[in-house]
């Protein structure tokens, strides 16, 4: 984290695509999560900028879900969840007393790991959230459900059959739909938990685009197995390790020349 | 050796437990056809269209069960109406609000036993409750009351498993959306548990229309000349005109072939009330 601050002061050089670093939009401070006795999340704290991709990466069970499931609230369903320390976006810490949830839920969307398309409609499934908002006018949510389709690669697969239910769909066309569906309410935020592992090389191109449009307005947190796509979608990388954020830092440095030795393992592979 | 033999036995034993156990089932099956064998022979002359719509006359030695049969019908009628809302209410507190503590533990196992608790001790508390203490008198009111308790914790049950079958998935997409609880509730648990709720519903019914106990105390009449047009009047049923035909009619013996009517009547109504309701819940699962 302090490495970034240095060497783009040293560098004099902003990344023109990142969104300035002093423009902090998730940050945390010394964040702590718990499930029960087990301590998923240990001392977090790092900033992620604003229209910017920030992609985490690190082996399975290290904590990437949990944390990104820290930001919208979502752990707050997990009987026995915990949280302690401070997860700020716009400056608000999220956890003080008193924080509207549902508000913030509206600002921060989410893709889930697992395609969880609702068992209705594919248009019901993506005015969902604008309905919410109390958006009822009929051309209006028509506009929103094809754009949002469009955005998502879907729009050319289903814009004949609209009315046909979600779940009814393929597994990566479910995960385009929710794509789809947490884009309609335009956050400011976007989680995006592992959102092509399912899909073929086309619609993961398709989406990398779009995950590369949306930055212009949105803040992205993407979780991704595939390095590969870490490298070409992100401008900052979280390297967590077993609850641990391990390094932090501009994209181009963790996978050219990271700071910790275990990061540059596990990008190579050659980490257990 | 030992281990073939030992393996025989366990095989045979498996052999002679099936066995046992499909003779009860077999058993108990064959009762069950007998009983309705036996009413429906006997039964079966006396339907006709008259038979259903003419009220019973002559001291309720001739004519048909129109006023106990639309009885029944309003009595369960009134009944779901109370049910319903307040079964499906507190399934939902179950399911979506109620934190599992020691008070909603509680209050779980309080529901599960009042199912067990026999249908004469609902009609005692009915009596007291709503005919005595609320003066509502003896009534359709006070007896519909009653029949809703009796089949209030088979619809607290049945509309909390329904909304606790919605998978999790759709709950988190819709509060990562913004949703408020209310309205995942509406937009998305219960529409998803509609279907399961109606089959609680409809076995709900089949309870209720073949009772006699709670209603004897709380407002099911002897005899009434026509239909009770308030729910304040007392109101004929069909189990209970069963009960009266056999057991306290002018003739019992004359009357005969009119009360197996009637219960072949009964039977049919609740015999396919729950086999819809059974037949519900299957095609769901
Ligand atoms: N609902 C839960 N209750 C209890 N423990 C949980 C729960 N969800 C996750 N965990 C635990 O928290 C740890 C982190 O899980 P998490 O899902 O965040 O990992 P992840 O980094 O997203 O892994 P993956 O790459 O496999 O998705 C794991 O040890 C997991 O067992
Ligand atoms: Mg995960």
């Amino acid at each position: 984290m302090t490495n970034i601050a240095v060497s783009s002061v040293i560098t004099g050089r902003e990344d023109r695509d990142a969104g300035t670093e002093k423009d902090v939009h998730i940050g945390t401070r010394g964040l702590d999560l718990y499930y029960g006795e087990a301590h998923v999340l240990k001392s977090v704290s790092f900033d992620m900028y604003r229209s910017s991709v920030t992609a985490f990466i690190g082996p399975s069970g290290c904590g990437k879900s949990s944390f990104i499931r820290c930001v919208n609230r979502m752990n707050d369903f997990i009987a026995g969840a915990r949280v302690t320390g401070e997860l700020l976006v716009d400056g608000d810490d999220i956890y003080a007393p008193g924080t509207d949830v549902i508000a913030l839920r509206r600002r921060v969307g989410m893709v889930f790991q697992k395609p969880n398309p609702f068992p209705m409609s594919i248009y019901d499934n993506i005015a969902y959230g604008p309905r919410l908002f109390g958006v009822t006018d009929k051309d209006q949510l028509d506009d929103i459900v094809r754009r949002s389709l469009e955005w998502a690669a879907l729009w050319e697969e289903v814009q004949d059959k609209l009315g046909s239910s979600g779940t009814g769909l393929s597994g990566g066309q479910q995960q385009r739909l929710c794509i789809a569906r947490a884009i309609a309410t335009e956050p400011e935020i976007l989680l995006m938990d592992e959102p092509t592992s399912a899909l073929d090389p086309l619609s993961t191109a398709r989406i990398e685009e779009l995950i590369r449009d949306l930055k212009k307005d949105f803040t992205v947190v993407i979780v991704t197995h595939n390095m590969q796509q870490a490298a070409r979608i992100s401008d900052y990388t979280a390297f967590f390790l077993m609850g641990e954020l391990i390094e932090y830092g501009k994209t181009s440095k963790i996978f050219t020349a990271p700071d910790e030795a275990r990061t540059g393992d596990y990008i190579t592979g050659r980490f257990g | 050796m030992m281990s073939r033999f030992s393996l025989q036995t366990r095989r045979s034993k498996d052999r002679a437990a099936t066995l046992l156990l499909y003779c009860a089932a077999l058993l108990l099956c064959a009762g069950v056809f007998f009983a309705l064998y036996f009413v429906a022979s006997r039964g079966w002359q006396v339907i006709s269209w008259e038979f259903i719509t003419e009220p019973p006359r002559d001291g309720m030695t001739a004519g048909g069960i129109w006023t106990p049969l639309v009885g029944t019908l309003q009595l369960t009628f009134l009944s779901m109406m109370a049910t319903i809302p307040v079964g499906v209410a507190t399934g939902l507190y179950f399911s979506e609000y109620a934190s599992d503590n020691a008070f909603t533990r509680i209050l779980r196992l309080a529901i599960r036993s009042l199912a067990g608790v026999p249908s004469v001790v609902f009609g005692l508390f009915g009596l007291s409750l709503f005919v005595v203490l609320l003066g509502f008198g003896s009534s359709m009111l006070s007896a519909s009351l009653t029949l809703a308790c009796l089949a209030l914790p088979l619809m607290i049950t049945a509309s909390e498993q329904a909304f606790m079958a919605v998978p999790k998935e759709y709950r988190d997409a819709s509060y990562a959306l913004g949703a408020t609880r209310w309205q995942t509730i509406c937009k998305v648990v219960f529409p998803s548990a509609a279907s399961t709720v109606v089959t609680g519903i409809i076995l709900s019914v089949g309870r209720v229309a073949g009772e006699t106990a709670p209603i004897i105390f709380t407002g099911a009449a002897f005899y009434t000349p026509g239909l009770a047009r308030s729910i304040f009047e007392e109101v004929m049923a069909l189990p209970y005109h069963i009960y009266v035909l056999a057991t306290a009619g002018v003739n019992i013996e004359q009357t005969r072939p009119i009360q197996y009517g009637a219960i072949l009547v009964l039977v049919v109504l609740v015999l396919s009330v729950s086999s819809l309701g059974i037949w519900m819940r299957r095609r769901r699962l």
